[in-house]
C-alpha cells in the first residue's frame, strides 16, 4: 500500500519562514529507521548534556525513555496500526498512531464513535522542553490536523479523543480548544481530552480560512 | 485522506503552537522511570554482556582471543554477550574481572550473582546499557559511555566496603 501524501507547511524557526512537508498517512519503515538512528542519539545527547550539568533526574523531562528495548519494540508495533507521520527535509518530524474502536467520553457526545490518538510523538529537535533551539512549528498540530480529519472522513464527525503527556495539558485545552475530562486513573492519571464536533469546526478553518 | 490548506494558513497554526510541547498517549512517555525503581536483573544482565562487549572491544580482541586470555569456554563469552538469559559462572566472572581490571565486586553484582546495595549502581548500568548500542566499530558515544561506567564501578568499590 503505498503512502497518501499531502502537502503542509511547517515554521522553519531559524529561518523565520514556511518549509513545505509532507503529511503521510502512514507509519513505513523508514520513519521507523528515523526513529532510530535520529531521534533516539539527539534524545540521548539531551540525557548527557543533563548529566554534564548535575541536573537531578527528577528534573529531567517527563518523556524521557529509559528503557530502550522496550520502547524500540512498542514503536516498531506501530507498522500493525493506522498511522501517520510528518516528514520534512528528508527526516521525520512527528509520528502518531490511532486507534478508531474507541467511543466517546464526554456527556453530550458519549457511545459515539470517535479517533483516538493512541501515541503522537516530535521528534526531539522540534521539542522546546529538552532546552535547545526548536528546529520546525507546527508538527504535533499536523498531526492533530489529520486526526480531525480523518475523523470527518470516517463519519465521526471530527470526533477525537487522547491522553495528554503532562507537560501538553495546555496546548490540547488553550490552544486546540478541547475539553479536559481530567486525570484518568487507567492511564497512569493522564489527562484524557476529546473534540467535539463543534470544537473541532473552529480548529480546522481556524483565523485564516481555507483554500482547496 | 487528503487534506489541502495554504501556507498561510499552516503556518498561522505553527505559530499558535508556539513552543508548546505536544505529546500523547502511554507509548510517548515510560511508564515508569528507572530514576524510581531498581533495575531488573534482565536489564543488568544486558548491561553486564554490553560491558563484556565493548571491553573486549576496546582492547581490539575476538571473542576468540578473549576466552584465551582470560582462560575462559568459548560458549560462555558468546552467551554472555548475546544470551540476555545467561547466568555466568562465579569464576567466570571473577576472571573476567581480573582481565579487565574492574572490582570483582561490582562486576558479579553486574552479572546478577550478588545484589548490590547502592541503587545508584544499578541506574548507571541500566544507563549505560541504554547509551552502548552494539554496532561494527566503537563509536564516540560508546567509548565515553564506557569511561563513563568504568569510573562507576571503581567509586562503587569503595562505596561497598565502607
Amino acid at each position: 500500500m503505498t503512502a497518501d501524501v499531502s502537502t503542509i507547511f511547517l515554521l522553519d524557526v531559524a529561518r523565520g519562514r514556511g518549509i513545505e512537508a509532507e503529511l503521510r498517512d502512514a507509519v513505513e519503515e523508514a520513519q521507523l529507521v528515523d526513529w532510530q538512528t535520529q531521534w533516539q542519539p539527539a534524545l540521548m545527547s539531551v540525557l548527557q548534556e543533563l548529566a554534564r550539568r548535575g541536573v537531578p533526574i527528577a528534573n529531567w523531562p517527563q518523556s524521557w525513555h529509559w528503557n530502550w528495548r522496550e520502547k524500540t519494540a512498542q514503536v516498531k508495533g506501530l507498522l500493525a496500526y493506522r498511522g501517520f507521520s510528518v516528514v520534512c527535509a528528508g527526516l521525520t518530524q512527528g509520528l502518531m498512531s490511532i486507534n478508531l474502536n474507541k467511543l466517546a467520553r464526554i456527556p453530550a457526545q458519549r457511545g459515539k464513535p470517535l479517533v483516538y490518538v493512541d501515541y503522537l510523538e516530535v521528534a526531539p529537535w522540534n521539542r522546546a522542553d529538552l532546552g535547545q533551539a526548536v528546529r520546525y512549528r507546527g508538527v504535533g498540530t499536523a498531526l492533530l490536523v489529520a486526526a480531525a480529519v480523518l475523523s470527518r472522513d470516517e463519519g465521526f464527525h471530527g470526533r477525537i479523543g487522547l491522553h495528554s503527556l503532562p507537560q501538553a495539558d495546555d496546548f490540547y485545552r488553550d490552544r486546540c480548544g478541547m475539553t479536559d475530562l481530567g486525570p484518568d486513573a487507567d492511564y497512569q492519571t493522564l489527562r484524557y481530552f476529546e473534540m467535539t464536533p463543534d470544537q473541532v469546526t473552529v480548529f480546522l478553518e481556524g483565523e485564516s480560512g481555507h483554500e482547496v | 485522506m487528503k487534506f489541502e490548506r495554504n501556507e498561510k494558513w499552516w503556518l498561522n497554526k505553527a505559530r499558535q503552537e508556539g513552543d508548546s510541547f505536544v505529546g500523547a498517549g502511554l507509548l510517548a512517555r515510560d511508564p515508569m522511570p528507572a530514576a524510581e525503581a531498581a533495575a531488573p536483573a534482565e536489564d543488568l544482565r544486558l548491561a553486564f554482556g554490553r560491558f563484556v562487549r565493548l571491553m573486549r572491544r576496546e582492547r581490539g580482541l575476538s571473542v576468540e582471543k578473549l576466552a584465551e586470555r582470560a582462560a575462559l569456554d568459548l560458549n560462555e563469552l558468546v552467551s554472555i554477550e548475546e544470551d540476555l538469559d545467561f547466568r555466568p559462572e562465579p569464576r567466570t566472572v571473577y576472571q573476567l574481572a581480573n582481565t579487565f581490571d574492574v572490582p570483582q565486586q561490582r562486576l558479579m553484582q553486574l552479572a546478577g550473582l550478588s545484589v548490590s546495595r547502592d541503587a545508584g549502581f544499578s541506574q548507571e548500568a541500566v544507563r549505560f546499557a541504554a547509551r552502548s548500542e552494539s554496532t561494527q566499530k566503537l563509536s564516540r558515544e560508546e567509548k565515553a559511555a564506557l569511561d563513563a561506567f568504568l569510573t562507576v564501578l571503581s567509586k562503587g568499590e569503595s562505596k561497598d566496603k565502607r
